[in-house]
């Protein structure tokens, strides 16, 4: 049972009297280390031990998912303002997606929620009282698993993926005008912040220097213990309870 | 002055208008920018909801009405983010005056009257510039709704707070929804000292009060180049609202 606790004020209009049968589990980490690929193992292996699973991820709201892509494209948006619009996108998805889905009993696997937002805005410069106020609305997760591996290990990653991109090098407010260099000093810059959030937000440490094998298999063996106590639900009582949560969270909103 | 939120005095001014819908403050602050503009001062405008790269995400979001009152609050101060690290700060910075329609006190009255936590979307809004006037321009609630219902305009699903759920009625709700809001105006008065201007009195005394108020206020205020064109604005009251268009940099002396 995901216990019903947020970060700060409590997310507006939100209802105590229904329980949260399912499981929030963020994975966190920096670019390159690999969450979008152990998700996508995670998945499969909750799937298959009978759970219903949900994924999400920053950017992914049907509000302002498109908004913030398309602005960040045009590397025209200023720091408030990027903070400000993925919170949007956070409370969508939190309402819209989240929320429904621990309710109908889903285990809800989030690449990234609200610390590596946090994260981005303190080596920014960013108020950190500030920062914290806003994503108040927050639910606090079951679990946080942080994937950490050192500047060695990420590079090459980054580099057979997709090469350095604007916003993973701090381009934006960075000095350097080379790639390489900006990434570098982004990227350490992050990884000594989420350091330093690792104990605030009880991170559960996951070294992510392993090979992609052991790496999900640490995972799974802290992973259990979460799901011990979840009923296991066919995929069409998942779909009907996930349409009847958000169904419930429609009515509410325009009751 | 203007003021940053840690304190710090900005050299260009900021005035700012609010009230409910029908207060008639986008006139006042109108006749305030043509008057501004024919002295010959530098005056920016800024307009609730109108950042460049926001303001599509808002639209989207009324129009589909996806919007919960947390995530209506949140891309509100996104919208107005950019605006002000975008239009408003630089000009501040630069010495001139800013003009905005609608400002943080909106959020504070709305959000609020769609359930939001009035701590925390004050919290939300910390970044925001401390005006160097904030105009509340009052009047009653029949006035407004007189004002705004006459003519039976087609209500729009959160312009008329439906999704606040108080009727199912536009028009009904409509009125309930501008209560709530002027309410919570009333209350922000004495908390963030508004500068109360009587809605109800003529136009051209309101202007007079406005512009008395804001007179001590323009020493040193950085005034524009003056030039041929801006002559002719002042001298025949027309804005130049699309002299930019037409107008290459080199004109401009």
């Amino acid at each position: 049972m995901t216990k019903i606790h947020f970060y700060g004020d409590e997310l507006a209009g939100y209802t105590r009297k229904r329980p949260l049968p399912g499981r929030l589990i963020v994975l966190e980490g920096t670019d390159g280390v690999g969450r979008s690929t152990q998700i996508a193992l995670l998945r499969e292996w909750i799937e298959s031990k009978g759970y219903a699973v949900q994924s999400t991820g920053l950017k992914r709201s049907v509000l302002a998912g498109k908004g913030i892509k398309e602005a960040m494209r045009g590397h025209t948006l200023g720091i408030l303002t990027t903070n400000l619009f993925y919170a949007t996108d956070m409370v969508d998805r939190l309402e819209k997606i989240i929320l429904p889905a621990l309710r109908a009993g889903f285990v809800v696997l989030t690449d990234r929620y609200i610390y590596s937002i946090i994260a981005r805005a303190m080596v920014r410069g960013v108020d950190p009282g500030w920062i914290r106020d806003v994503f108040g609305f927050a639910l606090v997760p079951d679990a946080v698993f942080y994937l950490h591996a050192d500047l060695p290990h990420l590079i090459p990653r980054v580099l057979n993926a997709r090469g350095f991109d604007y916003w993973e090098s701090g381009m934006d407010f960075l000095p350097h005008r080379d790639y390489y260099e900006a990434f570098v000093e982004y990227q350490s810059r992050l990884l000594a912040q989420f350091e330093i959030m690792a104990e605030e937000y009880d991170f559960c440490r996951i070294d992510a220097t392993l090979s992609i094998r052991e790496v999900f298999q640490n995972l799974k063996a802290e992973m259990e213990d979460l799901l011990v106590g979840m009923r296991p639900i066919s995929p069409a009582e998942a779909e009907r309870e996930l349409a009847e949560a958000q169904a419930e969270q429609q009515a509410k909103r325009s009751r | 002055m203007a003021q940053l939120p840690d304190g710090r005095a900005l050299p260009g001014k900021l005035f700012i208008v609010e009230g409910i819908d029908g207060s008639g403050k986008s006139t006042q602050l109108d006749l305030l920018r043509k008057w501004l503009i024919g002295l010959g001062y530098c005056v920016a405008f800024s307009e609730w909801n109108s950042s460049a790269v926001v303001k599509a995400t808002t639209k989207k979001g009324k129009k589909k009405q996806m919007l919960t009152s947390t995530s209506f609050s949140l891309i509100h101060a996104a919208d107005l983010a950019d605006r002000l690290e975008r239009q408003v700060l630089p000009a501040l910075k630069a010495g001139a005056i800013v003009l905005a329609d609608r400002y943080v006190y909106t959020a504070f009255a709305r959000d609020v009257a769609r359930g939001v936590s009035p701590a925390w979307v004050r919290k939300l809004y910390a970044f925001a510039v401390k005006p160097t006037v904030a105009f509340y321009f009052r009047v009653p609630l029949e006035e407004s709704l007189r004002r705004i219902l006459d003519g039976r305009p087609t209500l729009k699903y959160y312009e008329a707070g439906l999704d606040v759920g108080l009727s199912e009625d536009p028009y009904e709700s409509f009125a309930l929804f501008q209560g709530r809001i002027l309410e919570e105006y009333e209350k922000m008065v004495d908390e963030f000292g508004l500068t109360v201007i009587d809605g109800t009195r003529r136009l051209v005394e309101q202007q007079e009060i406005v512009r008395q108020i804001i007179q001590p206020q323009l020493k040193g205020v950085l005034r524009a180049e003056p030039s041929a064109w801006r002559e002719v604005l002042a001298a025949e009251s027309v804005y130049g609202r699309y002299l930019e268009e037409v107008l290459p940099e080199r004109n401009e002396p």
